[in-house]
């Protein structure tokens, strides 16, 4: 269907968006979690999960590929996609809670990285851009039905 | 077995020149077959659209700008086909409006 190929990427883009949203939602959600896995007999607090956003190109079958490396970029792809959702390696923030269930024996809880602000900041990027994308979807949508109204 | 038959159906047809003209009943079961291929394709979305909505309703994973799109996507195809079933029809009157 290439008269919906903007279409179709602008709804690759509006999936991530959501994905974004999530991750943002999952680490707000856990922003006091100090209880997310056990690694060697020790609750580790929860880390910040990030996406990794790429394009994503053709369909990925042999044509496709053998197509785009013959005729060097001219093909537009097929929209993004999110290859992996990995995690902050930042160390964890030090808070002095010794009635924490959680504090060692000097009294210090270790808090999980995220930082509210951050994920605000990336909560409203990820809404503005679903707000774009829509935008978008919306332009491809009018040309076509314009295209309708060609010789009535 | 249906697959079978277009095989053998396709290698019996006589040899004829590339440049031969088609008759006039070869064009139009030509253009039938590409009017109900895009009919099909026109029905296929607005089945893959209510298919989205039903997902979406019983509460299924499936994200609710996917169910507008295919929405939007299907009514535009069916938009088209009822621009182009107008043409069609107008070209007929036309033609049944020419004087002998």
């Amino acid at each position: 269907m290439s008269i919906f190929n903007s279409i179709n990427i602008s709804a690759s883009a509006l999936t991530m968006q959501r994905l974004r949203m999530d991750v943002v939602s999952s680490n707000m959600a856990n922003s006091e979690t100090t209880r997310s896995k056990m690694v060697d007999g020790v609750w580790q607090p929860y880390r910040r999960k990030m996406v990794e956003i790429s394009s994503s190109n053709g369909s990925g079958s042999f044509a496709s590929i053998f197509n785009d490396t013959v005729q060097s970029n001219t093909s537009v792809g097929s929209g993004v996609k999110v290859t992996k959702i990995s995690e902050d390696k930042s160390p964890f923030k030090l808070v002095y809670n010794p009635e924490h269930p959680d504090a060692d024996e000097n009294g210090y809880v270790q808090m999980p990285n995220v930082d509210p602000l951050k994920e605000m900041v990336d909560l409203m990027s990820a809404t503005r851009s679903y707000e774009a994308n829509v935008t978008v979807l919306n332009a491809s949508k009018g040309l076509l039905t314009k295209a309708l109204e060609i010789g009535k | 077995m249906t697959q079978i038959n277009q095989i053998q159906s396709f290698n019996i047809q006589p040899l004829k020149p590339t440049n031969a003209v088609s008759t006039s009943g070869e064009i139009q079961s030509k253009f039938a077959g590409f009017l109900k291929d895009s009919i099909n394709e026109v029905n296929e979305a607005g089945l893959a659209s209510s298919d989205l909505t039903n997902k979406l309703v019983r509460g299924e994973n499936v994200d609710l700008h996917n169910v507008m799109i295919a929405s939007e996507k299907s009514s535009i195809m069916l938009q088209t086909t009822m621009e182009i079933r107008n043409k069609v029809i107008d070209a007929y009157q036309e033609m049944m409006r020419m004087q002998m």
